[in-house]
């Protein structure tokens, strides 16, 4: 009689288990960003130069948002992998950048010293465009395939790995 | 009679305390709203705190966007909308009572439920099962009885 409540209560834990070992075993810093897959916003600003900039797909090929600062130690460390990509794909995709909340004066300094593998960089001082962008902190890149759509967002320092399989995701 | 003064003295000082804290107290209506949107917000880089409490730069820039939609004459669900498309369902700090989130409200209720009703069951299982009879005494044990009290009686003479 009462053994029979046992097929009741263990699946319950089994479920109950299996649910917490999902949620401990995978990583509370990885959050699925709700924009994949939805066309990127139309942004307009300005870049570094005060020349009037359109955010979104540029030149009609698909392109590469990185979202960067120069207070940002990851940044410097993605910087080389950006350069060499920059050179590697110049033919396919468009690179450009979103300077989040820098000053003006460190940005320009810091792309003259390290090398500037953007076509523009859209200065971003009050940080909307960043929330627009639902951006946590930088770096972070956006992959637009050519209509237009966020195919992959990555919010961590690009590797030459990473940046080709991005790369191959939104070129045919 | 001077102590009735130093008393009335003291009672008008407290009096005229409160009169200026009353009057200090001069909220800002759109601040409140804000705030109280801020507080249904997780400030997204640092795990676990509302918006209306987070000194980070991005919290910060959070109140400003909430500040300026008020401004505008948004809802608060236009503004909690604006968030959750860009930053997701994990921007709200009570999770959506829809979609995704349905299992997360009725999982621990539905797991409450079974267990009170598992432990009813047991209960009155355990009450079903009847008590093993008693045994009718032997002679023997009669006997023994007899005897104890026989003993017991010879003890308090």
């Amino acid at each position: 009689m009462t053994r029979s409540i046992w097929w009741v209560i263990i699946p319950v834990l089994v479920i109950l288990f299996v649910l917490l070992g999902y949620g401990l075993t995978s990583d509370p810093r990885h959050i699925p960003s709700p924009l994949i897959g939805k066309p990127f916003p139309q942004l307009q600003g300005v870049d570094l130069n005060g020349q009037p900039v359109n955010l979104g797909l540029v030149d009609d090929k698909p392109t590469i948002v990185n979202v960067w600062a120069s207070w940002c130690a990851a940044c410097r460390q993605e910087h080389e992998v950006l350069l060499r990509g920059a050179r590697r794909y110049t033919d396919t995709v468009s690179l450009v950048a979103v300077n989040y909340k820098d000053e003006l004066v460190n940005a320009k300094r810091w792309l003259r010293r390290l090398g500037d593998p953007y076509q523009w960089s859209l200065h971003d001082l009050s940080g909307r465009i960043g929330i627009e962008l639902g951006v946590y902190g930088v770096p972070e890149t956006f992959f637009i395939n050519r209509d237009g759509i966020i195919v992959e967002k990555i919010s961590a320092p690009l590797t030459d790995e990473k940046l080709a399989a991005g790369v191959a995701l939104i070129t045919p | 009679m001077l102590r009735i003064f130093k008393w009335l003295g003291v009672l008008a000082l407290c009096s005229s305390l409160v009169t200026v804290s009353a009057s200090e107290v001069n909220e800002d209506p759109l601040e409140r709203t804000m705030l109280d949107i801020a507080q249904k917000l997780r400030c997204t880089v640092c795990q676990n705190q509302p918006v209306s409490e987070s000194n980070s730069g991005l919290a910060k820039d959070m109140r400003d966007v909430i500040t300026d939609k008020l401004k505008q004459g948004q809802t608060e669900a236009q503004i909690m909308q604006f968030f959750v498309e860009r930053y997701g369902d994990y921007v709200l700090l009570e999770p959506p009572r829809s979609g995704n989130g349905v299992p997360l409200w009725v999982f621990p209720p539905l797991v409450l439920l079974l267990a009170v009703l598992v432990a009813i069951y047991m209960m009155k299982s355990r009450a079903q099962t009847a008590a093993p009879a008693v045994q009718e005494l032997t002679d023997e044990d009669r006997e023994r009885i007899r005897r104890a009290r026989e003993q017991d009686r010879a003890g308090d003479e």
